[in-house]
């Protein structure tokens, strides 16, 4: 207890900057207002959601839902080896969720340009609005994350650098993406 | 009364931030003012339906015909009031430690935003309203041309939002917190999930929408009352140095 009190000069209530979580709490109320007005228009026309919903493969959701919790176990060992000053396997952890993040980039995209293959674009019905929407405002945030997890990388790959509190900031932002998704995942491809 | 009186007297006289008082003031009153006649008198926000049948848009412009030409009237006069309100927010990344360009960036594109989201949407609405037995026709291309231009400025908010953002993530000066860096990026999100009103014209993505308005118009309303109480820190805090601001007394 002693020696963690002097490595830790001042008290830490959660990982990372905090301010880091002011954003994962102002983004989660965004979401949920978003999440909000899909399930107000979907019980408001229940055949219309329910018949498009079905043209979604559920085998794709729950990849991408894989893909992307394999990338938070990833970016989660990343900040435990920064901890215990691992730098090299945590430079390797954080490449690998980079990895997983373009794996589920590619198919993401894959998985549009089939539905639009199929004859599902973004002005088709009110579900797939909502579909492209949704994932395509998740894509964005993905797209962030690519540039926080470069931020990531450029702390460890110096011993000039490796601030603890920023990789667990970048990191903080990566699980928000995973979260997010799992909440997309469930609304899109799961409730009926 | 007459002690406020004296006290603005006072501030006028002796104050050395008082030019930063004036432009924390100018922010004020004109987003109060700002809300008053776009809300109240032109009666334009919240935006009515993109859906309207040219009829229906000619029946709009008439039930607005004073409030309209009134209420830009005013927006036309104090619509210059913007230079000094950018110029205060520019000022607040010209005292962090980062490069004078986020400076400049942020005044020139809140520059560009002025026009289309407030002038060129008034001359449009006042228009409308001037000549109200026009061809309905013209009347909905006006209708859409207003309110599309008012729209149009989310790209450039967007952008500004990214500017401030990143000054405030790389300041060492400790102008904003950090947490107010991030708010920034919640802004410029919400700012793109505008894009769609282009293309709808009933449901959560139309400009009348749930997403594309309502819950966009919450957050910028929050991310303004954010950072103007910061401003007001941050005024209270200046030292005029160069270094890290001091804390606020307490």
């Amino acid at each position: 207890m002693t020696n963690a009190a002097n490595t830790q000069p001042r008290p830490r209530f959660v990982p990372g900057q905090p301010d880091m979580w002011a954003f994962v709490l102002f983004e989660a109320l965004v979401f949920t207002a978003y999440f909000v007005v899909y399930v107000v228009r979907r019980t408001q026309s229940p055949e219309l959601f329910l018949e498009s919903q079905a043209h979604l493969d559920l085998r794709v959701g729950v990849f991408h839902t894989l893909v992307l919790l394999a990338s938070s176990w990833s970016v989660a060992r990343c900040v435990q080896a920064a901890r215990e000053r691992s730098f090299r396997t945590a430079l390797t952890n954080a490449f690998l969720t980079l990895l997983l993040g373009f794996v589920f980039l590619v198919s993401k995209v894959l998985e549009w340009a089939a539905k639009i293959e199929e004859g599902f674009g973004f002005t088709s019905d009110e579900f797939f609005s909502f579909y492209y929407f949704l994932t395509a405002i998740h894509f964005l945030h993905l797209l962030i994350g690519f540039g926080v997890l470069a931020i990531c990388v450029h702390q460890l790959w110096s011993p000039a650098r490796r601030s603890q509190e920023t990789i667990e900031t970048c990191a903080t932002y990566w699980h928000t993406i995973d979260f997010l998704w799992v909440l997309i995942f469930a609304l899109l491809y799961v409730m009926r | 009364m007459s002690a406020l009186l004296r006290r603005i007297a006072w501030h006028w006289r002796y104050d050395e931030k008082r030019e930063l008082w004036i432009g924390w003031w100018t922010l004020v009153v004109f987003y109060n003012l700002y809300g008053l006649l776009f809300f109240v008198v032109a009666r334009t926000q919240p935006p009515p339906k993109p859906s309207l049948e040219p009829s229906e848009i000619v029946q709009w412009f008439d039930d607005r015909h004073y409030g309209l030409l009134f209420g830009y009237a005013i927006v036309f006069i104090v619509g210059g009031a913007t230079a000094i309100m950018n110029a205060t927010l520019a000022y607040t990344m010209r005292r962090m430690s980062v490069s004078r360009a986020f400076a400049y960036s942020y005044l020139v594109i809140y520059a560009l935003a002025t026009l289309p989201g407030m002038l060129i949407m008034g001359v449009a609405c006042t228009v409308g309203a001037m000549r109200p037995d026009r061809d309905p026709e013209l009347m909905s291309w006006l209708y859409d041309f207003a309110f599309l231009s008012f729209e149009g400025t989310m790209g450039v908010f967007l952008i500004g939002s990214l500017v401030w953002m990143v000054a405030v993530l790389l300041d060492r000066n400790r102008v904003f917190p950090k947490w107010f860096g991030y708010l920034n990026l919640c802004n410029a999100l919400t700012e793109v999930v505008v894009a769609p009103a282009w293309i709808f014209k009933r449901g959560a993505f139309a400009w009348d929408g749930a997403i594309a308005w309502w819950i966009n118009m919450a957050v910028f309303v929050t991310y303004t009352a954010v950072f103007l109480t910061l401003l007001r820190r941050m005024i209270l805090r200046e030292d005029f140095g160069s270094g890290p601001l001091p804390d606020l007394p307490r």
